[in-house]
């Protein structure tokens, strides 16, 4: 094969030297074939009913003839193509104006009646060179797996087909039930195998992608959520795979950013470093968003912010900032802020984990805020899979230069234990910041304490904090840690003489902390 | 009674016309691409042929082409049969007197058959 041999839309040079790539165009699926599939290649896309390999198919044709090359869809079974197109005309990537002259319709059932593989061959042979395909997708293989033709001559027609796909520089996509055992001859003959399952998440049922052969490449393995949409089907590579190793290499921290809170920052030793990652514990209520959008409210030109969240509307977000005298309006304006807001339901958490990456990237973003770690724990497909997901999301955004500030809700409204929502989260975290009721004569009072600052000194003293029309307000330490601590905070008369945390005059002992 | 040429690849529905065109009471023939199509427009005199667009080997408008350029068969009207919209089908090719989008009615295939017969088109 030459390097103009695959004809079409020009594959993709790939890693691998000669072999070129044909792009699938399906979202999310190149990155899981790492660039495509290889030009003269043959696949089997395998599958029960309604897995959606007869849309796979058709979206591969149309997103090769979108981009200039040609496609031919032949069937093998005695169905109507006119209402496998009266359904695919629902679907954004079916274009009518691509047929014939892009994606070409013909049935190859009489062919294969009459004149058995070698009709197929000769057919396929012909309408291939024909009509110019540098894309076959055969649909109903099954009927000449079950066509009383011998496993020999059924290996025989694969062959005859590999070869000529391969000298012709086509991809042919070979559609298979998954009832036919993946011992059988073409299952080992082909260059790839893809694999569309349901799995069964909870009440829910979650359909998946797995490329269980790559000839010649290394796919992401696994199985990775795929749904089909008014668009057609969008893979969702699993994120710890595809985020393995970052992007680009980390640089070294350059300096600190502000919370936006200054005494904050001063307990932080002077704010966060920047690319790192901040865990904001605290139950419901206790003022992790807010000090969210604190951070937020600092966004600009140089550090672009942005807002990824499950719990609060755009709108309702900015009102709220509003009522507590933080601009996120002007930010937004401006296009230093953007604010996306993802509803929990039906949520997949590599589809998340995506569209953050790509938030990120798409401007830039030095400032994120995300609220909170809840949400993607209620789009986790496999619990063991969140403190990996999270891990590599970490790295990828440190490596971006992100300044990270993540909500984790803690379970308990007041109490001294502190329950990490996932377990080993923390530990990939590099700071973490707990913010808690303590009740203190029949009051509640919020309290905030740095628990973690990697790579720095930072304070140990747990501080009073009010959330007023002005935002955070940090007073005084509170001096009886052990009783505050509780959650059950015994009123002592020294405490008694010194009143509110507020008064004038009380500034916070600082007892200091080492970096983590 | 009308001897009716269908020319279509996909079995069912060549079956189904079939069916349904003989429950009029008109002779039907059928061949499963554009090739095969002409070599029984060579063999039997027909009346009206019903023909797919996208087929294996030679497909709706080469059948056309070959029929216009043949003065015996230039006068045979041709009913195009297709998924495609009419528009689409209509810059691909010429010719034909009537068009069915696929897929269609029993009752719009008897309809357009019995007035491309009339001479009437669609």
């Amino acid at each position: 094969m030459t390097e103009e041999g695959a004809g079409g839309p020009g594959p993709a040079a790939g890693i691998e030297g000669r072999l070129q790539r044909v792009p699938t165009g399906v979202p999310g699926l190149d990155a899981v074939l790492r660039g495509g599939l290889f030009a003269g290649g043959g696949y089997i896309v395998r599958g029960g009913p309604g897995a959606g390999k007869t849309i796979l198919a058709n979206q591969v044709c149309f997103q090769h003839a979108r981009a200039g090359g040609k496609a031919l869809f032949v069937t093998l079974l005695a169905e109507n193509h006119a209402r496998m197109v009266q359904h695919l005309e629902r679907l954004g990537f079916y274009d009518p104006a691509l047929v014939p002259n892009g994606v070409y319709y013909v049935s190859a059932f009489r062919a294969l009646e009459e004149g058995g593989l070698r009709g197929l061959m000769t057919l396929l042979r012909r309408e291939v060179r024909a009509r110019g395909a540098t894309v076959l997708a055969v649909d109903g293989l099954m009927a000449v797996a079950e066509g009383g033709d011998s496993d020999r001559e059924f290996r025989k027609f694969f062959h005859e087909l590999q070869a000529f796909i391969s000298t012709e520089g086509c991809v042919a996509l070979l559609l298979v039930s998954s009832s036919r055992a993946e011992h059988h001859p073409e299952h080992t003959m082909v260059d790839g195998l893809i694999a569309l399952e349901d799995s069964r998440v909870g009440s829910r049922s979650q359909r998946e992608l797995e490329v269980r052969k790559s000839r010649g490449s290394g796919a992401l393995r696994g199985r990775h959520p795929f749904r089909i949409t008014d668009g057609g089907i969008a893979v969702y590579p699993r994120i710890e795979a595809l985020l393995a190793r970052p992007s680009q290499p980390d640089g070294r921290p350059d300096g600190r950013v502000s919370t936006g809170v200054p005494a904050l920052d001063g307990m932080m030793g002077g704010g966060p470093l920047a690319g790192t990652t901040t865990l904001v514990l605290g139950a419901s209520g206790t003022g992790k968003t807010t000090l969210g959008m604190h951070y937020l409210a600092r966004s600009s030109e140089r550090e672009p912010g942005l807002h990824f969240g499950f719990y609060e509307t755009p709108d309702r977000l900015a009102a709220y900032a509003a009522s507590m005298g933080l601009d996120l309006d002007g930010p937004v304006q401006r296009g230093d802020l953007e604010i996306l807001w993802r509803p929990t339901a039906e949520q997949i958490m590599d589809d998340l984990g995506s569209q953050l990456i790509e938030a990120v990237r798409r401007r830039g973003v030095k400032r994120l805020f995300v609220d909170g770690l809840g949400g993607y724990l209620e789009a986790i497909d496999r619990r063991e899979r969140v403190s990996q997901v999270f891990a590599a999301l970490c790295n990828e955004l440190r490596a971006l230069g992100v300044t990270t500030f993540v909500a984790g809700e803690t379970m308990n409204l007041v109490g001294p234990e502190v329950a990490v929502p996932v377990e080993g989260v923390s530990v990939i975290v590099d700071n973490m910041v707990l913010l808690r009721f303590v009740e203190l004569r029949a009051r509640l009072h919020r309290l905030v304490s740095v628990m973690k600052v990697r790579g720095s000194d930072f304070d140990l003293a747990l501080r009073e904090f009010r959330i007023t029309g002005a935002g955070i307000e940090l007073a005084g330490t509170f001096a009886d840690a052990e009783s505050v601590m509780s959650g059950f905070g015994v009123e002592r008369q020294a405490a008694v003489r010194r009143g509110s945390a507020f008064a004038p005059g009380k500034g916070p002992t600082r007892p200091r902390g080492g970096g983590g | 009674m009308a001897t009716v040429l269908v020319i279509d690849d996909e079995f069912g529905l060549a079956e189904v016309i079939e069916m349904a065109l003989e429950d009029e009471g008109h002779r039907v023939i059928a061949a499963v691409n554009g090739e095969q199509g002409l070599e029984r427009l060579a063999e039997a005199a027909v009346d009206l042929v019903l023909l797919d667009y996208m087929m294996p080997i030679l497909d709706g408008p080469g059948v056309l082409r070959a029929m216009r350029a043949e003065p015996v068969l230039r006068l045979i009207p041709v009913v195009l049969m297709t998924s495609l919209d009419e528009a689409t089908a209509r810059r691909g090719c010429e010719g034909f007197v009537a068009f069915l989008r696929k897929p269609f009615r029993i009752e719009a295939l008897v309809r357009t058959v019995a007035a491309a017969l009339a001479g009437g088109g669609r």
